[in-house]
């Protein structure tokens, strides 16, 4: 085992430590070696010459080249202290090398959370926040010279303690580290500067016989891996992979990297507080600044810290500037302590024609790309709005939902309400999205396209011509259509084919606003309908509750597609439909109630014929419950509201005869089980306005008229639950 | 005075004990005119145990961090100002830095809507006033005045509830750190060491609230209710049993099962939810604080020592609920009664607490 050569100096860091960042920079500085080797992954050696280039946080994005989908990101912040050394030796004009394991083996075995070294020895001092313990502990009290030495001595100490954390993933990486520092000193005699995480030192120290590394990282797998650099955010910088959680505080981290070489970390850091406060017109004076400053030394002194970290900054915060209140301090927080950002990539950095295709939309669009969240409205009547509209759906398709659809507001069909939040890792499905065309346009349709041929069932095929409808492809329209027809003709359940309406009647209203011919939409509609009116009465036949719950939602759903959508002739054929489904003596009573009603409200039953049916169903007893329920489902508002449905009910119930007026009063209580309190309560006060307003009339029979209003008061006071 | 003489003697007296303990193990520095350094407050307050073996009983259950920042205030030369709902044991909290700090709980000024200036700077003895006319010895110093010459800790307690122009009359105490005497030509300047512990809360009516020109001079610390069931149980169950002692009730305090039930019942009715979150409850007007849980409990130990056979059970604690519950006579019976119907009835080992409830 040969000891490290003299000329090697070993840094060891805290990933995203401002503290160790300048720890590198000194050390750079003073070593000036000739070749510096930082953690990372070798495939990205050939993407180094873009580092000027670039503005972080940014990240390194590697993709296996078959499968853009397995990829991986190696973020950088401003005050990463990798980054510091790329920029270091990219000035000096020095050769800088990733020397860690390649990517090829690193993309498919995900490494667990990594253990944060200095962040425990931080911690085992009583701090938590280890960037203040680097900086009071390590920092300050040691020289320069010394500190990553006494680094490698802890860690040592560090890997004894937690020997078990050395899985077998990070035994092969140190074996990768170790190989290609050979071969670095193979390749230089001068100074040779190594930048990785503490916890590898103790693992570099010395350089064991190469045949024993060769043999650890025997048969790892080899892939062609190519890669970017994506713009970053500053809240997922720990995410080395995959979308774990980031640093809390990258504000923080920023605030001290920035300031580090001023010295005035506590009192810019309540300067900046005042002014995020004076911003949002929140009283915040020099004074109290002061007070600040002082209330967070004295806390630091109480709690035997050398300085104020973030905790006390934050409580000296809120006590002072924020009157104990948290809702300011919430705005100091977003904008100190997280302070998001995001970084940006020059153009000479390569990007796959696809991103390089939405960067020039979103610039044509003016959608800036930012990583905080923002609403927008668009109006679809306005050329760029609608092309605006038109990216982000097709991005949509393509996975990257950068805006999501604001459903919380309804604008009607002109106008579109978006949240729009761009996060990094949508650079990964960007990628893998690449295949499938070189612009936005062409591989959503090509994604359109490909679904539409995998649909086998309707509502999918449904789902694709809605898309295609939105994203105004119409190619994509035509092959969904295709396939929509296709599912429908082998399709065998009518309730799916009818279930996929009023998604469809939207898309024919929509299709308008839209560029897409409604009729050829309606067309379709048009022959789902068909097929699911004619297979309607058979599904409605012998079926359990749950598959009866179903038919009644179909139905609901269809007749509101047929009424917004359909013409004439169709309506007709779905008015049959329910004509039959109404009259089958066979048929589940939810749906068969339901088809009444609907065939009532719209004038194709009158109301002495919806009586006799519903004095029908109380008579056959199987049944009969579900026939009221489905006939009053839902519609208590409507029961109160509108005197005709009032009256047909309220005519059913006073012509009834005694007995079967008793034996409908419990059906009749199951029906309404499902009306909430409110609504019940309501029904009863209309109940007593009905009577008081009726009067005598010549048809009635006051006795009878007051004891039905008597039970129904009870019926309806016991509906609502144990407050007579 | 002994303190079994008084019925409820000062922080510094009751626990002058761990007072001089803390004082003698302390070997920080210490703020000009403190008794101890600001750790040892932190300790004196939130309890521990010292090197010589003393224990310190833990004064207020709660967030460390707050205590911390309160003591912190107090080393700076900004003034504290407590606040919170009722019952979160702002003066409490006062009352315990007054006496750890500078050894004397007691120059309380009490805020009230008849507070006038004389209470918060200084009145006269109208005997000497007349007698020899405006003089020095002619003044009857305030508790803040008393304060800023001995470099201590002046207490003032519900601050909102003064008269706006009185609350004003702290601003140039506060900032200035003196008392002109127009009377006299001359001005009273604090010494080091003076600061103001204020409480308010900020749920009550009848309060006037602060200028901002004052609010600015305090540093605030909100002091949340107790965070768990647990801690308050802690809290109620500890304090009952020391006013027990202190009012010689002829009762054991109950059970820490049956605290525990009156601690739940004011938790729940507090949050307007059970436990479980499964039911939604009625909101009672009143405020249901951590203090009136501990009068429920004591009364329910001075009925049971007087009246019953010294054990608490349900019987007593009901007429206490209620009376705390109960504070609008209309819409909180509706919220109580609500209460034991859905809730008390359910449980099954809340029998007893149900039927006694019944019975009145």
């Amino acid at each position: 085992m040969a000891d490290l050569p003299d000329r090697v100096t070993l840094l060891g860091i805290r990933h995203h430590g401002p503290g160790s960042a300048r720890m590198v920079e000194a050390a750079l500085a003073r070593v000036r070696p000739e070749l510096v080797l930082v953690e990372g992954p070798p495939e990205g050696d050939a993407l180094l010459r873009h580092v000027p280039d670039l503005t972080p946080p940014v990240a390194l994005l590697l993709h296996d080249e078959a499968d853009p989908a397995s990829a991986a990101f190696w973020p950088f912040a401003e005050f990463s202290p990798e980054w510091r050394a790329l920029l270091w030796a990219h000035g000096a004009g020095v050769p800088v090398r990733f020397f860690d394991l390649p990517a090829a083996a690193s993309l498919t075995g995900g490494g667990g959370p990594a253990l944060d070294p200095l962040g425990v020895l931080a911690e085992a001092a009583g701090f938590d926040d280890p960037e203040r313990w680097w900086e009071d502990v390590v920092e300050h009290r040691t020289e320069p010279a010394d500190v990553a030495r006494a680094v490698v001595e802890a860690m040592t100490a560090l890997r004894a303690e937690f020997a078990d954390e050395v899985d077998e993933r990070t035994s092969r990486r140190e074996a990768a580290m170790r190989r290609n520092l050979r071969q670095a000193l193979r390749d230089t005699d001068g100074p040779v500067a190594v930048v990785c995480g503490a916890w590898h030192v103790p693992a570099l120290t010395s350089l064991p016989a190469a045949a024993a590394d060769a043999a650890l990282l025997k048969g790892l797998p080899r892939k062609k891996v190519t890669g970017t650099w994506v713009p970053w955010s500053h809240g997922r910088l720990t995410t080395a992979s995959g979308y774990g959680a980031g640093v809390a505080s990258p504000g923080w981290y920023a605030h001290l990297w920035e300031c580090a070489a001023r010295g005035d970390t506590v009192p810019r850091w309540f300067a900046r507080a005042c002014a995020v406060l004076r911003a949002e017109d929140l009283p915040a004076s020099t004074a109290s600044a002061v007070e600040a400053v002082r209330l967070a030394e004295a806390l630091a002194a109480l709690r035997g810290r050398p300085s104020p970290g973030l905790s006390e900054v934050l409580d000296a915060a809120r006590t002072v500037l924020c009157d104990g209140n948290q809702a300011p301090l919430d705005l100091v927080h977003a904008e100190l302590v997280v302070g998001e950002r995001l970084g940006a990539v020059g153009g000479d950095v390569p990007t796959s024609p696809l991103a390089a295709d939405l960067d020039r939309s979103a610039r044509r669009l003016r959608l800036p790309v930012r990583a905080q969240p923002r609403s927008i409205r668009l109006d679809l009547r306005g050329e760029t709005d609608r092309e605006r509209s038109k990216l982000l759906r097709r991005l949509a398709v393509l996975d990257v939902p950068w805006g999501v659809p604001d459903s919380t507001r309804t604008l009607g069909t002109f106008a579109e309400a978006w949240q729009l939040h761009w996060r990094p890792e949508f650079a990964v499905a960007l990628a893998t999205a690449a295949r499938h065309g070189v612009t936005v346009v062409a591989a959503a349709r090509q994604v359109l396209g490909l679904r539409a041929a995998a649909a086998t069932r309707v509502p999918e095929a449904a789902e694709v011509l809605g898309d295609a409808v939105r994203c105004e492809l119409p190619e994509a329209v035509d092959g969904s259509r295709a396939a929509l027809d296709r599912c429908a003709a082998s399709a065998t359940d009518a309730l799916e084919l009818l279930a996929a309406l009023p998604d469809l009647a939207t898309t024919v209203r929509y299709g308008s606003v839209r560029g897409t011919d409604p009729e050829l939409l309606r067309t379709a509609l048009h022959g789902l309908l068909a097929r699911g009116a004619v297979g309607l009465p058979t599904a409605c036949r012998d079926i359990d509750d749950d598959t009866a719950e179903r038919a009644v939602a179909a139905v609901d759903g269809a007749d509101d597609a047929v009424r917004l959508a359909a013409d004439d002739e169709h309506a007709a054929t779905w008015r049959r439909a329910l004509s039959a489904v109404a009259g089958m003596s066979d048929a589940h009573g939810l749906p068969a109630g339901r088809a009444t009603r609907l065939l009532w409200e719209g004038g194709e039953l009158d109301s002495a014929a919806v009586a006799a049916r519903l004095r029908r169903a109380v008579s056959s007893q199987a049944g009969a419950t579900a026939f009221v329920a489905g006939f009053l489902r839902g519609s208590a508002a409507l029961l109160t509201a509108d005197p005709r449905l009032f009256g047909v009910v309220d005519t059913w119930l006073a012509e009834l005869p005694g007995p079967d007026f008793e034996a409908a009063l419990p059906l009749l209580r199951r029906a309404v089980v499902g009306f909430t309190p409110a609504e019940r309560r309501m029904l009863g006060d209309r109940v007593r306005g009905a009577a008081s307003t009726t009067g005598p009339g010549a048809e009635w029979d006051e006795g009878i008229a007051a004891e039905l209003v008597g039970h129904v008061r009870a019926l309806l006071a016991r509906g609502s639950g144990g407050h007579p | 005075m002994t303190t079994e003489t008084v019925l409820r003697p000062s922080a510094e007296q009751q626990h002058a004990a761990e007072l001089d303990a803390l004082a003698r193990a302390d070997d920080r520095p210490r703020p000009p005119r403190w008794r101890m350094s600001p750790q040892a407050v932190v300790r004196y307050v939130l309890g521990g145990t010292l090197p010589d073996g003393t224990v310190i009983t833990p004064k207020y259950v709660g967030d460390r961090r707050l205590v911390e920042i309160a003591v912190g205030t107090l080393v700076t030369d900004r003034a504290l100002l407590l606040v919170g709902v009722p019952g979160t044991a702002k003066s409490w909290l006062s009352e315990h830095l007054a006496a750890a700090v500078s050894g004397d709980s007691t120059l309380v000024v009490q805020g009230t809507a008849g507070t006038g200036e004389d209470a918060v700077r200084y009145g006269w003895n109208y005997a000497r006033l007349i007698a020899e006319g405006p003089s020095e010895a002619a003044i009857v110093p305030s508790p803040v005045l008393t304060a800023m010459r001995t470099g201590a800790v002046a207490r003032v307690e519900e601050l909102t509830r003064m008269p706006a122009e009185v609350q004003d009359s702290f601003i140039t105490i506060l900032s200035e750190k003196l008392l002109p005497v127009p009377e006299l030509g001359t001005q009273v300047r604090a010494v080091p060491g003076f600061t103001v512990i204020a409480t308010a809360n900020d749920r009550d009516r009848g309060v006037n609230q602060m200028s901002s020109a004052l609010a600015r001079r305090f540093n605030t610390v909100v002091l949340p209710p107790p965070a768990t069931e647990d801690d308050e149980v802690r809290i109620v169950a500890t304090r009952a049993a020391q006013l027990g002692r202190a009012l010689e009730l002829p009762a054991e305090p109950p059970a820490l099962d049956e605290v525990r039930r009156v601690v739940r019942i004011f938790r729940e009715l507090r949050s307007g939810s059970t436990v479980d979150g499964r039911t939604q409850l009625k909101r009672p007007s009143g405020s249901l604080s951590t203090a009136e849980a501990i009068s429920v409990v004591t009364s329910g130990m001075a009925l049971a020592g007087h009246f019953g056979d010294g054990s608490v059970t349900a019987e007593e604690l009901v007429s206490g609920l209620l009376g705390a519950v109960v504070q609008d006579r209309v819409s909180d019976a509706v919220a109580w009664q609500e209460y034991l119907e859905a809730v008390v009835r359910e449980r099954a080992d809340w029998r007893d607490l149900y039927r006694a409830c019944q019975d009145r």
